[in-house]
């Protein structure tokens, strides 16, 4: 089917060809409504008015005197070509008047009917008995109301086909573009398919219909093709981050088995590589609690938790850590500030946060712990002292894997600000990095972000 | 922390205790069997469900060490049934599932301590032990072990008349040491039982703070009592001398 032309029965089938024809239905309709009104007045209408005016008039001549009658009927002849009057005597030969026979099959009752004059002059006549036995006939011509008739027919014709045919072709335009339209679009999806995943919708900068939902599929393409490129890197990174300790790993037990000559330099070649082994476990350990905390499942066990306590016990926790590495830790959180959230998974986003932040300052440098409250809602901020995040690198320290160059040698899976992120996802909060110059101020910015938000992004 | 003492401390196993192994994997079953019959402990090994809940009926065991997924009946089916039949033998569970929601699946199904794979064998040892000995639980409002005493009441630390200065963590997780004598306890014992913490620090956040309490234990000159043991842990020696007595030795 793809890639061939647009055939007629495709077009037919179309939506926008079925609203043609109905559109076309409802015109004709519309038309015969019309000419059936103009027929009405014309031919209904004007000769009923005709028939009365006759009658009227027959009467009023029938009770007049009668001298006075032939001069009348004699007077009418020459006015008008349309009107016609006669006295006939009882035996129906004329008397008097400008018809030269009366009228075939005409029913001398005083009313108004269809007859013909001569060869073939249409019109409605009335007859009339004198009281003295002669007969009078008065008639209309109704020929121009019987042209008038043709004209409206003919314009019927002349008017309304091409009218139609106007309309359907118009309807069988609109099909073909959609079809080919849609077309486009499937031989589109065919090359993505075939694994072209740089390929896009075909949009024509329009708001139609089309281009909206085009644009749409192409918004989730870009995402998908986002992902996928996530998921290589993560590939790639895992591989670069188990291949590190396992190569030391195997570098060790080799030189161990080669040229260990005691006992105890086999056994440290041997705890080296536990250790190695352990890092790499602890690599995969992180990432599949990465998996688990994007599953969202666990939203369901949210409570409402007390930030500044969870972050004034991070700060207790990784006091001595900071003094081993030198570091002051400085805290700062005075209300109580409840926000609904996992108590486990806030402490630790904010203990992995602190974690990186004494790890990157320098001896004798101060890391600053605060709940403040910020725009949107309270906000945890931690303030190192170190070498900082560049702004072009900020958005990519929160993705799995990343290290920076200057924290390679440091230990770790790298993955703590991926776990950061994870849970702050999870939460719907929000992460901001920014400068403290020279150092790194990290926000964990604890106000849900809408759900439109958070999905768009 | 490489720089602190690290001695091969290996305390001997609560004597004589018998541990069915429930485990379909033979090689792991090997390697487990043969760490724990090291480590003076009787084991038997069942290969399946059904194997393994029989030779558990039988009552003669201290401990089950029962995998999650076992070919014909499950582990924590097993489990279920035991604790049906009134069976308080304590279980450990071990599991390639290592999600929070299993780990309480676990627990609440009648295990009593739960271990992800893979594990150090270390890890396993000091948990079993954990099992096999209930912590102290004394009358005395003092705990003493060796020359140290902890006045639970006071909120005091001393050795051997001289007073120890403790922050409420530290004195926390040198009262979990004391009750735990001559016992290995892991990292991952310590953070999940002393500072209710069930996540994975990217530091050696543990090593740090017993660190900081064993500069405040042992003073320079003095036998160190509280000791690193390579590849599990830590543990708090009630001798003096060289040598780890098995023994408990509180005086209460």
């Amino acid at each position: 089917m793809l890639g061939q032309s647009v055939r007629a029965p495709d077009i037919l089938r179309t939506p926008a060809f079925r609203i043609a024809g109905i559109s076309v239905a409802i015109l004709l309709i519309g038309i015969l409504l019309l000419f059936a009104f103009i027929y009405w007045e014309t031919a209904i209408y004007e000769t009923g008015e005709m028939d009365r005016f006759l009658e009227r008039q027959i009467g009023a001549m029938a009770q007049s005197d009668p001298v006075n009658l032939v001069n009348s009927v004699t007077q009418r002849q020459p006015t008008s070509g349309t009107a016609y009057a006669a006295l006939f005597d009882a035996a129906r030969q004329p008397v008097a008047g400008n018809l030269a026979s009366f009228p075939a099959s005409l029913a001398i009752d005083g009313r108004a009917h269809a007859a013909s004059i001569g060869v073939d002059r249409q019109v409605r006549a009335a007859a009339a008995i004198l009281p003295d036995g002669r007969i009078l006939v008065i008639a209309r011509d109704v020929s121009e109301l019987s042209q008038l008739q043709q004209v409206v027919l003919r314009a019927l014709v002349l008017g309304v086909f091409p009218a139609l045919a106007l309309a359907l072709a118009a309807g069988a335009l609109l099909s073909w573009r959609a079809v080919r339209r849609v077309r486009t679009v499937q031989r589109a999806v065919a090359r993505i398919l075939d694994g072209n995943l740089s390929e896009r919708l075909p949009t024509r900068g329009t708001v139609d219909d089309f281009d909206r939902l085009a644009l749409a599929v192409n918004r989730m393409l870009d995402e998908i093709v986002r992902l996928l490129d996530e998921i290589k890197g993560v590939g790639d990174n895992i591989a670069h981050d188990l291949r590190t300790p396992l190569t030391r790993m195997r570098a060790r037990l080799e030189r161990g088995r080669e040229s260990a000559r005691s006992q105890e330099a086999l056994e440290e070649a041997v705890g080296n590589a536990i250790g190695a082994l352990d890092q790499s476990l602890g690599i995969i350990t992180a990432l599949l609690r990465i998996t688990e905390l994007e599953d969202g499942r666990r939203r369901a066990a949210f409570r409402e938790v007390e930030l500044s306590r969870i972050v004034r016990d991070v700060a207790e926790l990784y006091e001595p850590i900071a003094e081993a590495a030198r570091v002051t830790l400085a805290m700062q959180a005075r209300q109580p500030c409840v926000i609904q959230g996992d108590r486990e998974l806030l402490f630790e986003a904010v203990a992995n946060v602190v974690d990186n932040a004494i790890k990157f300052a320098p001896p004798d440098s101060t890391v600053e712990i605060a709940v403040i409250d910020g725009e949107a809602g309270s906000i945890v901020r931690v303030v190192d002292h170190g070498p900082g995040i560049p702004p072009d690198q900020r958005e990519a320290v929160l993705k799995r894997f990343y290290r920076g160059d200057k924290s390679r040698h440091m230990p770790g899976s790298g993955l703590g600000l991926g776990i950061v992120n994870a849970i702050v996802n999870l939460h719907h909060f929000r992460i901001a990095i920014g400068d403290a110059a020279p150092g790194c101020v990290f926000d964990l910015i604890c106000a849900p972000i809408s759900e439109e938000r958070s999905t768009v992004k | 922390m490489e720089s602190h003492a690290v001695e091969m401390a290996r305390p001997m196993a609560s004597r004589g205790a018998k541990i069915l192994l429930i485990e379909d994997d033979v090689e792991a079953c090997d390697e487990i069997g043969e760490d724990l019959r090291g480590r003076g402990y009787a084991v038997d090994v069942a290969g399946t469900g059904t194997a393994g809940l029989t030779a558990a009926r039988s009552g003669v065991f201290d401990l089950l060490i029962v995998d999650r997924m076992l070919p014909e009946l499950d582990g924590l089916a097993v489990i279920e049934i035991l604790r049906r039949e009134q069976s308080r033998v304590p279980v450990l569970v071990l599991s390639a599932l290592g999600a929070v929601d299993d780990r309480i699946v676990g627990l609440k199904s009648g295990g009593d301590d739960y271990l992800t794979k893979p594990f150090a064998l270390g890890e396993l040892a000091a948990r079993i032990e954990a099992l096999l000995r209930r912590p102290v639980e004394t009358r005395s409002t003092v705990l003493r072990i060796g020359p140290l005493s902890l006045d639970l009441i006071e909120r005091k630390a001393k050795r051997d008349g001289r007073t120890i200065e403790l922050l409420p963590r530290e004195f926390k997780l040198l009262e979990y040491l004391m009750r735990r004598p001559d016992q290995v306890v892991t990292r991952d014992m310590l953070l999940e039982d002393v500072w209710h913490y069930r996540f994975l620090p990217q530091t050696n956040l543990v090593d740090v703070h017993v660190g900081k309490l064993r500069r405040k234990i042992d003073a320079p000159g003095e036998t160190p009592l509280l000791r690193g043991v390579r590849g599990a842990g830590f543990i708090l020696v009630s001798g003096t001398g060289e040598s780890v007595p098995g023994a408990q030795n509180i005086k209460s």
